[in-house]
């Protein structure tokens, strides 16, 4: 509040801040901000396991990949004012529900890692003792209301993973920093190409994260510079990533592979903690919400593409279902941890190939126009072209000066 | 019969049957030339003094020009009530003396003119007439005349205006909103000398008729929420308004939410701050609380005060009273949860030292947590609405007799009453939260008990996520941060000083976005 009165003299057209979908800052941030999230748990360890000091090596591959295919989709996005979402809708008919559905299975599979990995994260990090089973299982409660929530929400929720990932990451990194040896880290390529190439591999299902831009990209009405905003939001996740790789393996070096949830364990030997107690525990706390954000994230999708399929907005029941039904799945294959990871990692990584970085590449090939020209059939989307009329009058006002 | 007539008995017995309770009082009196008058009004509620003054003895000194049965003239009449003006010295002497009887708008005029009172209306219906004595007018007829006069000598008793109790400043104004919606206008106008602040009062409540006063700047607040708030205001169908609580009940978009999502003051400088960044304000007849719209979590965390001191100082405040609520929600679920499940988050000595004070306790950290929480609650509810005599009593009983003689009885653990305790305090830190904050330790230690940290961890997951997908009237609950705002950012947690605030938030929506203009913005 401000108590100085300064009253209006004319008055000026509002400004659009309300009631879109989602915007580019929010893309940015989910990319900057939500996906580093899901690789600061086991991807350390896996990378240190088979590349060794060379953990970079393997990431900094897979970030350039992924820029690529989120360029490629950025461009097709750039092509026309109409989402892409719908100029896929208009150009593909009902051929659309395949897809959907293939990316409904998709996403559910991309969920599992994550799941997996929550799940052991939870049992080791938050109970100094051996918790019962369903001590996880209220994570899908939550996970159920998450997935009955929009696009809109995962963009607002990428907006507070700004506050909520930057200051425990710069906090436990600060922590871990003091303690840190970066000549682990050398020689560079110091380890087998090969052993590089089989880390890279094994990540692949961790690192595909230009899919899950995809449904948030599909859903953006495109302006200038948006393409520039996302990309450098996935730069930045891309470092922030990076950093924390190398200053894991220059805490633990060779050790590195046997550490385990990696952000719960970088900050444990600052020196302070010995006499305030493990206050490096409340950053990892901080954090973890932005970790059960990320595993929803997956879930969501999943949702979102049931409900196009079934063509029903009743997200609650789908979203019920499908966290039952992971409940289930969770219970029943938790002495299946390392089985379930390997396959998934290993045997189905060219299935994340063909879904995560060579099928959005397509959407290069989609016409600008919708078949009815700019006629777009959604009510969201007639929503969007409402506002761009808006912002068109916004702005031819603005330019006289009102 | 739903219009006045002309028979003043019959307009009487009308009424009467309208509004046969006994605190209807009628005062019949007469002008000069006889003709009968007859003022209705609530008793208790009309300063009689005034009404006596103002209305019946101008009246009773008027000779008005209505043909009567008891044969006098037209011309007499009005030649008496000209020559009566001209005492008065108000009276325009060319004007030549009609011959011919009134029109009835003319002698409703008269008798307008006669009476000496600022607040005066005319109405024609019974419907209309009998709102306006329930709500503390008085209702003036005349024998011959089918208009009702509406005199507002309402004279409700209402307290001084103080210092509010929920809201206390050390530097800054003092002057609190009271429970009479005029006063509150007052009090407004007096901060706000603009004739861009608009006032309109609606009715609500089939029984209780309470006036409603919307109020904002026009061409800063948003028209189109100020539409949607008059549209639902103007929906409710409700007996009784007991307190602008209701209206934020009614007006909240999330029924069952355990935030609030109308802003609450009860403080008029408060008040206009926030009209002139662009909200829109509703004030409620009986209700000292004003309510403000749009609403926004972070709103809570400011005070008044700290637009009063340095910047500085107000950054650190509000820090202070956000960690002060994270600890009076957190605490107790905190403690339970280390307790049980995760010993480690405390340091090795502070883990003996409450390890030796829960040592033979016969209650499990989470029930131990729960019935000195209970207790808390009580006492609290005890202290609001008991007596004040007996208030220095329950202190000494429950603060000193029950905490010590409980802990000393092996009941329970001193660890426990402090961190509640300091949790009890904590919670004052943010008035307006009180509620919320209350419900929400109870859940975060229900949780914590369950399942530990995992719990109070998912349980805050929740909690933004229901937040960032909650608007109240378009505008997010968790605004600046999620949707970010950049430029909002400046008077949140961290507050910049007042030349840095130059624009109104943009979350706001309002027509307006200047608020301050230095000769360097100018340039």
């Amino acid at each position: 509040m401000q108590i100085s009165h300064f009253l209006p003299t004319k008055p000026v057209p509002k400004p659009l801040l309300k009631n879109r979908e989602i915007n580019a800052r929010q893309i940015a941030f989910a990319a900057a901000f939500l996906l580093p999230a899901g690789k600061l748990l086991e991807v350390p360890s896996i990378l240190a396991k088979h590349a060794g000091g060379d953990l970079l090596l393997p990431a900094v591959l897979h970030f350039l990949i992924q820029i690529l295919v989120i360029l490629g989709v950025l461009y097709a996005a750039s092509k026309s004012k109409s989402p892409l979402l719908e100029r896929l809708k208009s150009a593909l008919g009902k051929m659309i529900y395949p897809i959907y559905a293939l990316y409904a299975l998709y996403f559910f599979l991309a969920a599992v890692l994550p799941l997996l990995d929550a799940e052991k994260f939870v049992y080791a990090t938050y109970f100094d003792t051996a918790p019962t089973l369903f001590s996880f299982g209220v994570f899908f409660l939550f996970s159920a209301f998450v997935c009955t929530k929009g696009i809109k929400a995962v963009g607002r929720c990428a907006d507070l993973c700004l506050f909520l990932f930057l200051i425990p990451f710069l906090a436990l990194s600060f922590m871990a920093i003091t303690e840190t040896d970066f000549s682990h880290l050398l020689p560079f390529f110091g380890t087998k190409l090969s052993k590089s190439l089989t880390a890279f591999s094994r990540t692949t299902p961790h690192f595909s994260d230009a899919v899950l831009l995809l449904p948030l990209i599909a859903n953006l009405r495109y302006e200038e510079n948006d393409g520039v905003k996302i990309v450098s939001g996935y730069g930045c996740g891309a470092l922030l990533t990076l950093f924390f790789l190398a200053v894991f393996y220059a805490l633990f070096g060779s050790l590195a592979r046997r550490e385990h949830y990696a952000f719960t364990k970088i900050g444990q030997y600052f020196p302070a903690l010995s006499v305030v107690g493990r206050i490096d525990l409340l950053f990892v706390y901080f954090l973890s919400v932005v970790l059960l954000f990320y595993t929803c994230l997956p879930l969501q999708y999943v949702t979102y593409s049931i409900c196009a399929i079934c063509k029903t907005e009743r997200k609650t029941l789908t979203a019920a279902l499908l966290n039952f039904a992971l409940l289930i799945f969770v219970l029943f294959t938790n002495r299946h941890y390392n089985a379930i990871y390997s396959l998934i990692s290993g045997k189905l990584a060219p299935v994340f190939w063909l879904f995560a970085n060579l099928l959005p590449l397509f959407t290069l090939c989609l016409p600008k126009k919708t078949k009815n020209g700019q006629k777009l059939q959604n009510e969201g989307t007639m929503y969007a072209l409402n506002l761009e009329k808006e912002d068109n009058k916004v702005k031819k006002s603005s330019r006289k000066g009102v | 019969m739903n219009t006045l007539s002309k028979s003043l008995q019959d307009n009487q017995a009308t009424l009467q049957k309208l509004l046969p309770s006994e605190d209807i009082l009628y005062y019949s009196f007469k002008t000069e030339n006889g003709i009968a008058c007859l003022i209705a009004y609530a008793d208790g509620v009309v300063n009689k003094e005034l009404l006596g003054e103002l209305v019946a003895r101008p009246l009773s000194h008027l000779n008005l020009p209505i043909n009567m049965q008891n044969g006098r003239t037209m011309y007499e009449i009005n030649k008496k009530s000209t020559s009566q003006k001209d005492n008065d010295g108000n009276a325009n002497k060319k004007q030549s003396v009609p011959k011919n009887p009134l029109e009835d708008t003319d002698i409703a005029e008269l008798i307008k003119t006669t009476l000496l009172f600022p607040e005066l209306k005319t109405i024609t219906s019974f419907q209309d007439g009998q709102m306006e004595i329930l709500d503390g007018n008085s209702l003036l007829l005349v024998d011959g005349v089918d208009t009702g006069f509406i005199v507002g000598a309402k004279f409700l008793p209402v307290r001084a205006v103080m210092e509010p109790p929920t809201d206390v400043t050390v530097k800054g104004p003092r002057e609190g909103f009271i429970e009479d919606v005029k006063v509150n206008m007052s009090l407004l106008r007096k901060r706000l000398k603009t004739p861009n602040l608009r006032m309109e009062t609606l009715r609500v409540g089939k029984q209780s008729y309470t006036a409603v006063t919307l109020c904002w700047l026009d061409g800063v607040a948003d028209e189109d929420l100020k539409t949607q708030i008059k549209n639902k205001l103007n929906e409710i169908q409700i007996d009784n308004v007991a307190d602008s609580s209701y209206i934020a009940a009614i007006l909240s978009p999330r029924k069952r939410s355990v935030f609030h999502t109308v802003g609450t003051t009860e403080k008029p400088d408060l008040f206009a701050a926030k009209l002139s960044e662009g909200r829109i304000g509703i004030l409620v007849d009986g209700s000292p609380i004003a309510l403000t719209l749009p609403y926004i979590l972070t709103e809570d965390l400011q005070s008044s005060e700290d637009y009063f001191v340095s910047p500085f100082m107000a950054t650190v405040t509000r820090l202070l009273r956000c960690i002060a609520l994270l600890v009076a929600i957190l605490l107790p679920a905190f403690y339970v949860s280390t307790q049980l499940f995760k010993m480690q988050l405390l340091p090795l000595g502070l883990t003996l030292t409450i390890a030796s004070s829960i040592r033979n306790l016969p209650l499990s950290p989470s029930l131990e947590m729960f019935v000195v929480l209970l207790l808390l609650e009580i006492l609290k509810e005890a202290s609001i609405r008991m007596p004040k005599y007996v208030g220095m009593s329950l202190s000494v009983v429950g603060a000193l007799v029950l905490g010590e003689t409980a802990v000393s009885a092996g009941f329970l653990s001193t660890p426990a009453i402090i961190i509640v305790a300091f949790s009890g305090i904590c919670l004052y830190t943010v008035p307006n939260f009180v509620e919320t904050g209350s419900i929400l330790r109870w859940l975060f230690l229900l949780v914590a008990g369950s399942i530990g940290p995992f719990g109070i961890v998912l349980f805050i997951a929740f909690l933004l996520y229901y937040l960032i997908s909650a608007d109240a009237f378009g505008t997010p609950l968790l605004a600046p941060f999620s949707p970010l705002i950049a430029t909002d950012l400046r008077d949140n947690f961290v507050k910049y000083n007042m030349f840095s605030l130059n624009k109104r938030p943009v979350f706001l929506n309002s027509g307006n976005k200047t608020r301050l203009r230095t000769q360097k913005t100018q340039k």
